[in-house]
């Protein structure tokens, strides 16, 4: 899932201070089961927000709404016949949601709530980490399934480096280093002849260098 | 016994139901002080609501901190159900803390709202 | 053809032991008639003010009690009626009763008070031990059951001069009747339980200490009426001659009790120590001013569960002084109405100490008419006039048929009499099984109004809890103010909210006005709730359509200085339950089926006997023991201290067991995984050597899993093979009674393993195994030497004798202090024990053969089973009980009950009690035919789900998980209604039910609206 998290209420505020009344909209999926953006953290916020004007002796109208997802048209089109009634839109969905609520109502200022960190899971209750940077190009199958590109600091292919030092990253002592990782793993698997095996140079196009990436499915596409 | 009358108590099944929203709703309708009363650590009921609850009072704690009403208008005691006279004493600490803190800012906002309403001035709302 | 047995029960007594029993026998299916002598229930329980070891109020824990005696359909109160004779015989007895008039029509009278307040004539009022006046119209107290008032025939003016009749010709519902005669009834009854309690001992009797003499004196009994809020000074600490504060308070223990020179009172009341303990700390805490007090005692007995941690916080934290001296007089003091104590301090110096009060623990004293009822009845008593018993069927009279319990059966305190109350209901159902439900009465509520949809109509009522709210609060400006609140259609106040006439007054508003939300403003939800849910309940409200709001606990008697304070508070305190109760929604209950099955974990004395009982009672047991063979830790006692043989009584029990076709025995068998809820439960087990898996389904849960001997690190046991525990001595006493009987010097070390920091519990049964392995070596040589190193001797009861004789024997006491413990040195192989003898104040040294360590118990490995079962334990890890006085073999998970030592230490006879007692607990679910679930329980709305797991990972009881649509799901049976996963659920998607979001949020903003 996307990992996000609330931003500093300072600069929420910053945003909205010359309104009088605002739209908060929160979403059900990704931004919910990370605790940043479902129907409890817009209850929150809005009741911070109000609070602050309050302190400020001013009062804010704040009307909430979660959505079952920003990120698809249809769900953002649950809000249409009261957009109007508001000066802006505060959403508390992930950077995706945030941009398809502002391509949605081209009229309306859109402010994001949150910061939208990774792709990541829950380790723990209240633990969520970075699992998966969107590479293009899967290398799982050959590093036993732990990812080189996320959890090395140098995104190295063909590690470890030399700051690795008693299974942990030079950047950090907290921080596995990820090809201990993946050597103990594939022994553990009984193919750590695989790690003798190269990997050629990754075609980093699939990544971010050719710009905003698409994917067209014509199977599915009308 | 007695404790100071400035006290409202309300009930829930465990501190474990007590929800953020609830302590920022009662701040944001003007209380000065808000403060959970849960079972010593170790013997909750529930084994895990008071634990549960403190975390959920530092959380709100920073909120407010963020928004400047003061986390420190917010507290969680933990008290044995028998403990009347460390329940009177926790009543006292925290209605002397208030009463030094001062009214909350937003109780002095809404009153001035209000007050302002009342006299038929156009106050700042739509 | 042979006649059936009667399916109806008598009960002797309206204490908290008859209310107990009355209520198991109701519950497992008998009608019960409860005889009463006095005009309402309660016995002494409903006098005292705070009960030890948590101070808990007396009246508060109780009243509820009270109540559901009182509406218990199947249970018929017999007030003013004593028992004159019983023929018949076990299974078809019939009772001959004379009941007294009470001169007050049952049926009429509305309790309204006016005959009270009319009555001219005032009489000391016993219910406050003499204290005050009360009127001859009158009601024991405020809470009585049944809530009905009574003329005293004794001291009315109309019966003593032939004129008066004032309350008549006021009484406004023409209730008073003076032609009422005395009655006879004739009640039949399959079996008798006698709960008739004790009287305190009169110490004016043999006044050796002036108590007649001086009003200062006063006996525990009068103090407890002093502290109480309902007593004769309103609750303020003041003594009696000039009502003033006193600075200074004694404790005289042992009145009335281990001493054979006054009336032959040769036993240990058992309660007196503890009670002192709660009443020298409650002083403290009540009085405004510096208050010292002082305990004079022989021994500190505080061996119940938790007492010695009671005792060491009264000393330490509180600073009661206890001091170790009998005290013989009490005189004038210097000071007019102080009074003057001579004794002995810890140096053997005599002093005089003058103090402003004294109280005298008095000990329990059975009555005569408690005498002449035995007599009545054909029951044996023993040499103290209590009921004679067989210590191992400590509830069974000489009578078949005729069961006892409470302090008729021998001294005892709340807890243990209500074990013992449930025991002898065990007792009485298991000979009636045959006859269950043949002449019971089903309750049957009127069908529920649908409300749904309907605007608020709130009725709210406003107790003046007699003086305690009423006396701050001003009710009446509440009253007013509450009738003017958004939904609110009536608002009225009454004296008692709580009685049974305003529960039908209640109904009856709820009628007249179409009322479909309830408030009441009174006390706490904790005792009261459920009376009043049960009241709204009969007018075919469902019972959350009820709010409370408490304007006593909370606010009058916090407030107490600040009338006008307390009163701004209650209108605050009824606006938000009236808020509250505008946002209440019906709840529905769902009824589950009852498995007609125990399942008992432990195949000991405690899991035999409750086993047994169950069977008889009609329901299957599977017995569970991780051992290769029944019989527990009793296998290593051969005789009692009264001379009982166990192992023959052990060996009879197995023989019962194992050829009972109810009961299945699994030896070697352990708890690997345990569900369900009560009434429904599935155990799985692994069994035997080769662990087959075994699943049994069970309606409830027993815990009889017992303790362990302390295993000494102290004292060179287990260095030098003369050390030996008394466990271990007894096995050579009885195999190797020559090599005893050759031991000339045997030293005695009590408190190893108990009453010290790791443990800091009395393990309550080493004082009189010491004692009686003591008398057995005696009888083998009766010029040994023997020294018993003690701390405080603990035989309480009957088992004083046992000390007495010891002493008479010759065997010497010799007490040593905490921290100064024996010195135990091994010198050429030699055992050599020195310690300070604080009787002749100099280091002495023994050298014995033998050094015997008085073990302590301590708990098993609860924990991992505690764990599986989610039930709670104590900080010495034993099993916790609901509540230490009057839940005290029920836990906080229903449906699964204790006994035993799993419970806390105690001896094999009390063991047995609390046996039948969890057996009783257990068929009384076990007799229901559905049981009931749902309630305040949390539930997902699957729209709103977002399958997080957050619920998942949150419940401490793992009830949520993702169902086959992919969203979260709670089972409602499993569910405790915590809220946990209501507050933690990110997309709002749980309610708890009764607890919702908007119902708190309500309540702030009904209290915040003031801002």
């Amino acid at each position: 899932m996307i990992v996000a998290e609330r931003k500093p209420l300072e600069e929420i505020i910053g945003f909205i201070k010359d309104y009088k009344k605002i739209l908060l909209v929160g979403c059900n999926e990704c931004v919910t089961v990370c605790y940043a953006g479902g129907k409890k953290e817009v209850a929150i916020l809005a009741s911070a927000l109000k609070m602050a004007f309050l302190k400020e002796e001013k009062e804010l109208e704040v009307k909430e709404v979660t959505l079952e997802r920003q990120c698809d048209q249809e769900y953002l089109e649950e809000i249409r016949s009261i957009v109007d009634q508001y000066e802006a839109i505060v959403s508390m969905a992930c950077g995706v949601g945030v941009q398809f609520m502002a391509e949605k109502y081209q009229t309306m200022p859109v402010y994001p709530a949150l910061n939208t960190l990774f792709m990541g899971g829950a380790e723990e209750m209240g633990v969520w980490a970075e699992r998966c940077q969107g590479c293009g190009q899967c290398v799982l199958g050959q590093t036993a399934g732990i990812c080189p590109i996320t959890r090395c600091a140098k995104r190295l292919l063909n590690g470890p480096c030399g700051g690795s030092t008693k299974g942990h990253c030079e950047i950090n002592k907290d921080v596995p280093c990820a090809w201990q990782l993946i050597i103990d793993r594939l022994k553990a698997l009984g193919k750590l002849d695989d790690y003798d095996n190269l990997m050629p140079i990754k075609d980093w196009s699939a990544e971010r260098s050719g710009g905003p990436r698409k994917i067209v499915r014509e199977d599915l596409r009308q | 016994m007695s404790y100071p009358d400035s006290i409202r108590v309300i009930q829930v099944p465990c501190t474990g139901r007590v929800d953020v929203i609830h302590l920022m709703e009662a701040f944001q309708k003007g209380a000065d002080g808000v403060y959970v009363v849960g079972c010593l650590e170790g013997e909750c009921h529930y084994y895990t609501g008071n634990l549960r609850a403190k975390k959920r009072v530092q959380y709100t704690k920073k909120i407010l901190d963020e928004i400047g009403i003061g986390g420190e208008r917010l507290e969680m005691y933990n008290i044995a159900a028998s403990d009347g006279p460390r329940f009177s004493q926790v009543a006292k600490e925290m209605d002397e803390k208030i009463r030094a803190l001062g009214p909350s800012p937003i109780r002095t906002a809404l009153q001035k709202i209000h007050a302002a309403r009342q006299a038929g001035v156009n106050v700042e709302t739509s | 053809m042979e006649k059936g047995k009667t399916g109806a029960v008598v009960v002797v007594g309206g204490g908290i032991g008859g209310i107990q029993a009355s209520l198991d026998l109701a519950d497992s299916g008998f009608y019960v008639y409860l005889v009463e002598k006095d005009s309402s229930i309660g016995g002494k329980m409903s006098q005292l003010d705070k009960t030890f070891p948590t101070n808990d109020c007396s009246m508060c824990i109780m009243s509820p009690k009270l109540v559901e005696c009182g509406k218990n359909l199947n249970i018929e109160i017999l007030t003013l009626s004593e028992i004159k004779a019983v023929t018949g015989e076990e299974g078809n007895f019939q009772v001959l009763l004379k009941q007294k008039p009470r001169y007050i029509d049952l049926n009429k009278c509305i309790a309204c008070g006016t005959c009270t307040e009319k009555c001219p004539r005032k009489v000391p009022d016993d219910y406050n031990a003499g204290l005050t006046m009360r009127k001859s119209a009158y009601i024991r107290y405020p809470q009585a059951v049944p809530l009905k008032y009574l003329i005293d025939p004794e001291r009315c003016l109309y019966f003593e001069s032939g004129k008066c009749r004032v309350c008549e010709r006021f009484c406004p519902a023409d209730a008073v009747d003076f032609t009422q005669k005395e009655k006879e009834i004739t009640l039949q009854a399959g079996a008798i339980v006698l709960a008739t309690g004790f009287k305190p001992y009169d110490p004016g009797a043999n006044d050796t200490y002036n108590y007649k003499k001086f009003p200062n004196v006063v006996t525990s009994l009068e103090f407890e009426r002093i502290l109480s809020a309902t007593g004769p000074y309103q609750g303020s600490l003041l003594r009696p001659s000039d009502r003033k504060k006193p600075r200074k308070i004694a404790w005289v223990q042992c009145v009335g009790s281990r001493n054979v020179h006054f009336g032959d009172r040769g036993y240990c009341s058992g309660v007196c120590c503890t009670y002192a303990v709660k009443q020298s700390m409650v002083a403290k805490e009540h009085s405004d001013i510096e208050l010292d007090t002082a305990v004079f005692y022989i021994d500190i007995r505080t061996y119940g569960k938790d007492f010695e941690k009671f005792y060491n916080r009264s000393r330490d934290e509180m600073h009661v002084r206890y001091i170790k001296s009998r005290v013989s007089t009490i005189l004038p003091g210097d000071q007019e109405g102080d009074l003057k104590i001579r004794y002995v301090d810890e140096n053997g110096r005599v002093v005089h100490e003058d103090f402003n009060m004294v109280v005298l623990s008095v000990g329990l004293d059975i009555p005569e008419e408690s005498v002449e009822l035995a007599k009545n009845l054909g029951v044996d008593l023993n040499h103290y006039n209590f009921v004679e018993t067989g210590y191992f069927n400590p509830v069974e009279t000489s009578r078949p048929g005729v069961f006892v319990c409470g302090v008729f059966q021998g001294p005892k305190d709340i807890p243990e009499t209500v074990t013992q109350a449930s025991a002898a209901a065990a007792g009485a159902a298991s000979i009636l099984s045959e006859a269950k439900f043949t002449l019971t009465k089903e309750k049957e509520y009127p069908q529920e109004i649908d409300v749904v949809g309907q605007e608020p109509r709130i009725g709210v009522f406003i107790c003046h809890c007699g003086t305690n709210i009423a006396g701050v609060v001003n009710v009446p400006d509440v009253t007013t103010y509450a009738s003017e609140l958004p939904n609110v259609v009536i608002a009225e106040e009454n004296l008692f909210t709580c009685s049974q006439d305003t529960q039908v007054r209640i109904k009856e508003r709820i009628k007249e006005h179409h009322l479909n939300r309830v408030v009441v403003a009174s006390c706490s939800t904790r005792t009261h709730e459920s009376l009043f849910q049960d009241t709204v309940r009969e007018a075919g409200l469902n019972p959350y359509l009820f709010s409370m709001a408490n304007i006593r606990d909370q606010d009058s008697w916090v407030h107490q200085h600040d009338k006008e304070g307390a009163t701004e508070k209650a209108k605050d305190l009824v606006r938000m339950a009236v808020a509250r109760a505008a946002t209440l929604r019906p709840l529905s209950r769902q009824r589950l089926p009852v498995i007609k099955r125990v399942l008992i974990l432990g195949g000991g004395v405690a899991g035999m006997t409750a086993a047994l009982n169950i069977s008889r009672q009609g329901y299957e047991v599977v017995l569970v023991e991780a051992e290769k063979e029944l019989g527990g830790m009793a296998r290593k006692i051969h005789r009692t201290l009264s001379g009982d043989d166990v192992q023959a009584y052990i060996d009879d029990l197995i023989e019962k067991v194992t050829h009972d076709d109810k009961i299945q025995v699994l030896k070697e068998a352990l708890l690997a995984d345990f569900s369900g809820s009560k009434g429904n439960f599935k155990t799985m087990l692994n069994v035997g050597p080769a662990m087959y898996h075994r699943e049994v389904t069970h309606g409830a849960l027993i815990v009889a899993t017992g303790a362990k001997e302390y295993v000494p690190t102290e004292y060179l046991y287990g260095q030098n093979e003369s050390v030996k525990t008394q466990v271990e001595l007894e096995d050579i006493l009885l195999k190797e009674r020559e090599v005893a009987k050759r031991w000339q010097n045997i030293v005695m070390i009590q408190c190893v393993g108990s009453r010290n920091a790791e443990n800091p519990n009395c393990s309550r049964v080493c004082c009189q195994q010491a004692i009686k392995n003591a008398l057995a070596l005696k009888e083998l040589n009766p010029e040994n030497n023997i020294y018993i190193l003690y701390r405080d001797i603990r035989t309480y009861g009957f088992a004083e004798d046992y000390y007495r004789k010891a002493r008479e024997l010759g065997v010497h006491f010799m007490r040593f202090k905490e921290h100064e413990e024996p010195k135990v040195e091994q010198v050429d192989g030699r055992i050599q024990v020195s310690f300070r003898d604080l009787t002749l104040m100099r280091d002495v040294t023994i050298l014995p053969e033998q050094l015997i360590l008085s073990a302590g118990m301590v708990a098993g490995e609860t924990q991992e089973l505690a764990g599986i079962l989610k039930a709670p334990l104590t900080k010495d890890r034993f099993f916790l009980e609901a509540h230490v006085k009057l839940r005290p073999v029920d836990t906080q998970s229903d449906g699964i009950f204790i006994c035993g030592t799993a419970h806390s230490p105690k001896r094999i006879d009390e063991t047995i009690s609390q046996a039948m007692a969890a057996s009783s607990r257990a068929c009384g679910l076990l007799a229901k035919n559905y049981i009931e679930v749902g309630g305040i329980v949390a539930r997902v709305d699957p729209e709103l789900c977002a399958a997080c797991l957050i619920c998942v990972r949150a419940c401490p009881y793992e009830v949520p998980f993702i169902n086959a649509d992919g969203v979260s799901e709670i089972d409602i049976s499993k569910c405790h209604g915590c809220g946990i996963c209501a507050a933690e659920c990110p997309a709002k998607a749980i309610t708890l039910y009764h607890f919702e979001d908007a119902q708190i949020l309500a309540q702030v903003d009904g209290l915040m609206e003031a801002v």
